[in-house]
């Protein structure tokens, strides 16, 4: 049945100025990779669809400007996310530190329901790397999160990370999505079948009370 | 029409929409009662004319929503209305009408395109994009494999009896399996209704099944009273059938209510082909053949299937890439008798049996079925037999034997391979008939690389839909003023490229917990635009004045602001703004100025919070003023009458704030740029805790010398010292001109109201003032 309608959700890269957030959001949805950096000021985002358990999902994913003074704005766009990928750069200590930080942000700013996980970029810079492994994956079960490791400029694990958190998201809102999906197929039918027009926008109302679940 | 909801400010109103030509088209507006159910439950309210002054836009929800209702802005000139659609293929459907007329109408005008005027902002994708996921896959002619297919169609009017032997000299008279059987197995009888004989009937089908494959039952129709059709698919394809649709419809004038002849039909598409099998019984009767035709053509018009996808209209027979149509059409052989018939029967002349046929005679008049073909007919005429025999009707109405039972089709690249009637089956009046055909146009998906176009397709898509998100590259993110000082106006220019594919509106917005987009002492002219293609010039310009002056003065605020510039449907980005404000006594309280000995400027910034051992008597600034005037402007014509100039306002303001020793300036400016300094007090001389009670005691002068003593000390030097100066110059009136309007600009200035102050009030502060005078 061809379906026009689409889920969509919102998932938010954060992390320190310089891990490769914006890297991996290109390598992620135009799969390709540059090795300058523009330090992102403001915010960003990007389209892209994907199929998950047979479901059409579109996420738009945002990249924040890192830098600390411009962090006031950035957190008021936490609340609009539904899924959070944490990044931290597996040659910086610090970047790795201050996840810790941003974690706390997003329990203050964020969604209750808000899906995380942590990702160590840039994990084809082994000779230069300061976070092993362990460190990483520690942190991540600490704070109950998948953990990859990933590279933007490899793109490794790249798709990966980004599927899973949305897997995640569409996980965490299987109950809303099966309900909308479920009363659209019957609205659908519905409005297909019977010619009375009257009771369709009592269902149509229904539809939409739901969908603004998130 | 739809309803929908318009959003006015806050609140919501339902109305109905109408689309509706008259030589334009035009949107009526009606207001309508609960549930509109008569035309007097609704009356007409607005009409917008879909003209090149219209737009329609759809607007992405700010907030995310899994399905929203449709937004839309329609405007008209100036105005313009947001309309909440309600979710669902109606409103698209609506929408999409509205959006036809409106780009015919633009087409039209055949101009180009309007730019400024009505923002166009993103072609509206009105369920655009499955489509176009469609139409790639149809272009990608790579992914398919053809593959004939075999579809077995059989036909036999059963006459309403019960099956009573094996249906397989029939049904399985191919060497090979087919892939698809569709059976016509219908009974000639009025109000025939009896179930057991369906079943009876199915299930002879099913024993008599080509053996050597296993199909699957997909649709058994018994719509129509007395006919049947029964379609079956080998098993391993009915994974690839999908979209299975089926209708029926009756012919002639009863026949719609009551009728035995009519037509069934079944819709489906396999892999990437729609077929159609259409099953009718067209009227009897040897001279009826015009009915017939007619029957044919209603069934046509008539038979239509709906879509899954309830946005698109029902399909026709005719939109189907492969129709079969099968069944008792009912034409007769005429102009020739029976014996003849027989005769050429018994010498099987069928060639010159066939220019006596109805069917074939109608078809070559192009009478009837229009484009579909029908192979060499090299059988007998399957009507009328006596049942139970191969004898021809020996009743007394002895019918001239006909073709009735047929098969048609219509589509590329089918061909037959047998067609023929089954003469061993005796329980009917008719002798079966079948056909082999052989359809190459199926092209079934390779599934491999049907995934990877589809997730190409999609990524081009996303990548094109990233592309048309609205960019735009800023001149400069950091703007940094130097030496900002009290009301000097400095200026800088950002410019603003569209480096996007799309035109795109650009707004800087608020921040979360501010009330507006930027600083008080910041403005961007313009705040919001519009850019086509080029780019656009925001100018950012500060001004530091009383109300921003007191907090950057004390350093409480430093100059600094972050810009949210906002794309509709598109980024944010942040421009940051500072500046080095040089403070000044301009703003600064009289309190705090008493405790500077040096220069404002040369201060730390800190200090201005911080108490001083012993302070002046008045400000050090106040008195350079009053001082210079005093010695120069005593006797000066229209003094405070006549303005400063702006530039020597400047010096004076450097020269207060930084102590430089030189004459200060032009006496009618360093009057006004006293009645400034005494304006941008945060806190007025009478500061505004004593106002009132200044007001009260106004005409009592006693009363009012008692207010005054009791002010703070420094408040009290600098009115005491203020009331000398101007009795000073009012005893030189006689040389400087000056009348009472002096005591009102000074009274207005040290008692200044905490709210607006109106004319009473500002009688009674001249009034209070004029004691000390
Ligand atoms: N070696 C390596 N360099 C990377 C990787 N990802 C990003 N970079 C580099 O790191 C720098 C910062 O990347 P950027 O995406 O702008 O960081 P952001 O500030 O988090 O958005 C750039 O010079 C990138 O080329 C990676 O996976 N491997
Ligand atoms: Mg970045």
């Amino acid at each position: 049945m061809a379906k026009q309608y689409d889920i969509l959700f919102r998932i938010l890269l954060l992390g320190d100025s310089g891990v490769g957030k914006t890297c991996m959001l290109r390598r992620f949805t135009d799969r390709e990779f540059d090795t300058g950096h523009i330090s992102t000021i403001g915010v960003d985002f990007k389209m892209k669809t994907l199929e998950i358990d047979g479901i059409k999902v579109r996420v738009q994913i945002w990249d924040t400007a890192g830098q600390e003074r411009y962090q006031t704005i950035t957190k008021q766009y936490y609340r609009r996310a539904q899924g959070i990928v944490f990044v931290y750069d597996i040659t910086s200590e610090s970047s790795f530190q201050h996840i810790v930080k941003w974690a706390t942000d997003v329990d203050e700013y964020a969604p209750e329901k808000v899906q995380r996980i942590l990702v160590g970029n840039k994990s084809d810079e082994e000779p230069r790397r300061r976070v092993t492994r362990e460190e990483g994956s520690k942190l991540a079960e600490r704070y109950g999160m998948d953990f990859f490791e990933t590279s933007a400029s490899t793109s490794h694990n790249i798709d990966k990370s980004f599927s899973r958190v949305t897997e995640l998201v569409l996980q965490a809102h299987k109950r809303d999505v099966d309900n909308l999906l479920g009363s659209l197929d019957d609205y659908l039918n519905k409005a297909g079948l019977d010619e009375s027009g009257q009771d369709k926008v009592g269902s149509i109302q229904r539809v939409c009370g739901c969908a603004r679940i998130f | 029409a739809v309803q929908c909801d318009v959003l006015l400010d806050d609140v919501t109103e339902s109305r109905l929409l109408g689309l509706v030509e008259a030589a334009k088209e035009h949107i009526f507006i009606y207001t309508h009662r609960r549930m509109a159910i008569t035309a007097d439950d609704v009356s007409l309210e607005d009409v917008i004319p879909i003209d090149l002054d219209f737009a329609v836009v759809e607007s992405s929800p700010e907030e995310l929503v899994l399905v929203a209702d449709t937004r839309v802005r329609v405007s008209y000139k100036d105005e313009s209305l947001e309309l909440k659609l309600p979710f669902g293929s109606h409103s698209r459907r609506f929408l999409g009408e509205v959006i036809r007329a409106w780009s015919d109408e633009r087409a039209r005008s055949s101009g180009p395109a309007p730019t400024d005027e009505s923002p166009v902002l993103a072609v509206p994708q009105l369920g655009l994009r499955d489509n176009l996921i469609r139409c790639e896959l149809l272009k990608n002619e790579d992914l398919y494999i053809y593959r004939e297919h075999f579809f077995f169609l059989g036909t036999y009017n059963v006459n309403g009896q019960t099956p009573k032997e094996s249906l397989r000299p029939w049904l399985s008279c191919t060497p090979d399996p087919p892939d698809f059987q569709e059976l016509d197995l219908s009974k000639e009888a009025f109000f025939f209704n009896d179930t057991p004989k369906e079943m009876e009937w199915t299930k002879a089908v099913s024993d008599a099944l080509h053996p050597d494959a296993k199909y699957a039952l997909q649709v058994k129709l018994v719509r129509l009273v007395g006919i049947m059709l029964l379609f079956y698919v080998k098993k391993e394809h009915a994974e690839f059938i999908s979209d299975v649709e089926a209708e029926s419809v009756g012919t002639g004038i009863m026949g719609r209510m009551q009728g035995n002849k009519g037509a069934v039909g079944v819709r489906f598409r396999f892999h990437n082909s729609d077929v159609c099998v259409v099953n009718c019984h067209l009227a009897a009767h040897v001279e009826e053949y015009e009915r017939r035709n007619q029957d044919y053509k209603d069934i046509c018009g008539r038979l239509q299937f709906r879509q899954a996808d309830p946005a698109r209209p029902p399909l026709t027979i005719m939109k189907h890439s492969v129709v079969f149509w099968i069944g008792d059409l009912n034409y007769r052989i005429s102009d020739l008798d029976a014996a003849d018939v027989k005769d050429l029967i018994g010498k099987k002349d069928f060639e010159m049996l066939h220019a006596y046929d109805q069917l074939k005679r109608q078809i070559e008049e192009e009478a009837v079925f229009v484009g579909f073909a029908e192979g060499e007919i090299d059988f007998q005429p399957t009507y009328k037999y006596d049942t139970g025999s191969d004898l021809w009707d020996t009743s007394e109405k002895c019918r001239v034997p006909a073709w009735c039972d047929r098969i048609l089709w219509r589509g590329k690249d089918i061909s037959q391979r047998h067609y023929r009637s089954h003469m061993t089956l005796k329980t009917s009046d008719h002798k079966p008939v079948s056909s082999l055909l052989v359809v190459g146009q199926i092209k079934r998906v390779n599934g491999d690389s049907y995934k990877k176009t589809l997730e190409e397709i999609v990524r081009n898509l996303d990548k094109m839909e990233n592309e048309c998100i609205p960019s735009v590259t800023l001149s400069k993110r950091e703007f940094h003023f130097e030496e900002v000082k009290y009301m000097a106006h400095q200026a800088r220019t950002l410019s603003i490229v569209n480096d996007g594919q799309v035109p795109c509106q650009f707004e800087f917005i608020r921040k979360p917990n501010e009330a507006t987009y930027c600083k008080p002492w910041l403005t961007a002219n313009p705040p919001k635009g519009f850019i086509a293609q080029a780019s656009a010039d925001v100018d950012l310009e500060v001004f530091v004045n009383r109300t921003t002056a007191p907090d950057l003065n004390s350093g409480k605020q430093e100059m600094e602001d972050i810009l949210v510039l906002h794309l509709e449907r598109g980024k944010d980005y942040f421009i940051s703004v500072t500046g080095s404000y040089l403070p000044s006594c301009y703003g600064t309280p009289i309190r705090v100025l008493c405790r500077l000995r040096e220069p404002i400027r040369d201060m730390p910034r800190e200090s201005l919070r911080q108490m001083a051992e012993k302070p002046l008597d008045i400000p050090k600034e106040l008195w350079m003023m009053v001082d210079h005037l005093f010695r120069n402007a005593i006797k000066q014509e229209d003094i405070f009458q006549q303005p400063g100039l702006r530039s020597e306002f400047a010096e004076i303001r450097d020269c207060l704030d930084t102590g430089a020793a030189d004459s200060l300036g032009g006496n009618h400016s360093v009057a006004e740029a006293l009645l400034l300094f005494l304006d941008a007090l945060p806190e007025p001389v009478v500061p505004f805790a004593f106002y009132r009670q200044c007001l009260e005691c106004c005409s009592d002068a006693v009363q009012c010398e008692k207010v005054v003593s009791a002010l703070p000390q420094c408040h009290r030097n600098v009115f005491n010292y203020l009331a000398a100066f101007l009795r000073e110059l009012l005893k030189n009136s006689a040389s400087n001109r000056l009348d009472v309007t002096i005591v009102t600009i000074f009274a207005s200035l040290l008692l200044r109201s905490p709210t607006k102050q109106d004319l009473a009030e500002k009688r009674k502060a001249r009034e209070f003032f004029q004691h000390f005078l």
